[in-house]
């Protein structure tokens, strides 16, 4: 069982430009932009989803199977964690 | 016969009314000669540098050139030892005018523009890209100069944003003259190789909705492209010198700044325009340039 992940909402903010997220970093003022599966794993991240759950409604969401994203969605997860956005909690 | 008459009246009153934000502007923008405070915090305001405070600023320019704005007080000079009087008019219509824009909450943004159709096309780039330049050449295409150098924006109205008509006189470098067909008048200052210029197609002194933001570089070919997304937020925090009161005068944290700059990337269509900085080429820049705006033009 791995722990739900939560979005740090003091490190970031977010804005919608042309359906795209935009996320900007508190500390550094860094842009990172999320389009596509990026932008849907962000909207599914709430503090309750852990991995598994993220990815069960990812797949449901694009109709395809867990296990063909589970490397794209684990690194775009670090990428987030490493940044400071996201934390196990 | 007398009916044409009074449409012809009213049209004419509608084109002149001006909106709240241009008569605040006016109002804030009036002029006096007097003592200034030397600083607005325990520090007193170096040369060539401006301090805000609340509903203040204060800029000092060369020597003991003071300029002193309170809202609802409007500008103080106070002339000294070393002031640069030629350079009076370039400070009051640069830094003054935009921290008083940005005071009284209209967002001065480093752009020069047309008019066409009853809209604003501004272009805005680096210092030097030739955002006057090429304003200013539209002009012998029949679009007239809105602004040069600072265009005003009132953010007030939820479903459009209205530009303010441009204060400053056009500027150009003496080799834009040919290029453009404006008439120079006298020159900006001593010390500045530019000269005041008339442009061709006149000016147009209505407030008017924007249309487009045009950000203008250099590239071998010819080419317009929309600027969409996340581009148009990092687009609008480069170059925009005059931004930087706004914020300051909002009290914007990294977080209100971004907020604030998405907001604006969400209502203003952008593009992005290259050119060849070629002098061999530049009527053929305009033509491209005319027929994009005559594309986009409601």
């Amino acid at each position: 069982m791995s722990c739900p992940i939560a979005k740090l909402h003091t490190r970031f903010a977010e804005a919608v430009v042309d359906e795209e997220i935009v996320i900007m970093r508190l500390d550094n003022g860094e842009l990172l932009s999320l389009t596509d599966s990026g932008a849907a794993i962000w909207r599914l991240i709430d503090g309750k989803r852990d991995r598994a759950a993220l990815l069960a409604a990812l797949a449901d969401d694009y109709q395809t199977r867990e296990s063909g994203m589970a490397a794209d969605v684990d690194a775009f997860l670090d990428q987030l964690r490493k940044a400071g956005l996201v934390a196990d909690v | 016969m007398s009916s044409q008459v009074s449409q012809r009246r009213d049209m004419l009153a509608t084109e002149t009314r001006k909106t709240p934000a241009e008569l605040l502007i006016e109002r804030e923008t009036l002029i006096s000669i007097g003592r200034v405070p030397r600083g607005l915090y325990d520090e007193e305001v170096a040369e060539g540098t401006w301090q805000m405070r609340g509903d203040q600023f204060l800029l000092r320019a060369q020597g003991d050139h003071y300029f002193h704005y309170r809202s609802g007080r409007g500008i103080t000079i106070e002339r000294g030892y070393g002031a640069q009087l030629d350079e009076e008019p370039l400070w009051l219509n640069g830094s003054v005018y935009a921290a008083i824009a940005s005071i009284n909450g209209l967002l001065p943004i480093h752009a020069s523009a047309v008019a066409v159709d009853g809209k604003v096309f501004a272009f805005t780039g680096l210092s030097g890209a030739g955002k006057s330049t090429l304003a200013a050449a539209l002009g012998s295409r029949g679009m007239r100069l809105f602004a040069d150098d600072t265009l005003l924006l009132d953010l007030s109205a939820s479903d459009e944003i209205t530009c303010l008509p441009g204060h400053k006189r056009l500027k150009l470098l003496p080799d834009a003259l040919p290029l453009t067909g404006a008439i120079p008048e006298e020159r900006v200052a001593r010390a500045i190789d530019k000269f005041y210029s008339r442009p061709l197609g006149g000016h147009v002194q209505a407030a008017l909705p924007m249309s487009e933001l045009i950000f203008i570089e250099e590239s071998a070919e010819f080419r317009v492209d929309p600027v969409n997304g996340a581009e148009r937020l990092m687009q609008l925090q480069d170059d925009h010198y005059t931004t930087r009161f706004f914020t300051g005068a909002r009290g914007y944290d990294r977080a209100g700044q971004f907020v604030h700059l998405a907001r604006l990337a969400e209502r203003i269509r952008m593009s992005r325009f290259r050119r060849p900085l070629d002098r061999k080429r530049f009527d053929e820049c305009i033509d491209f340039l005319v027929r994009h705006i005559r594309r986009e033009a409601p």
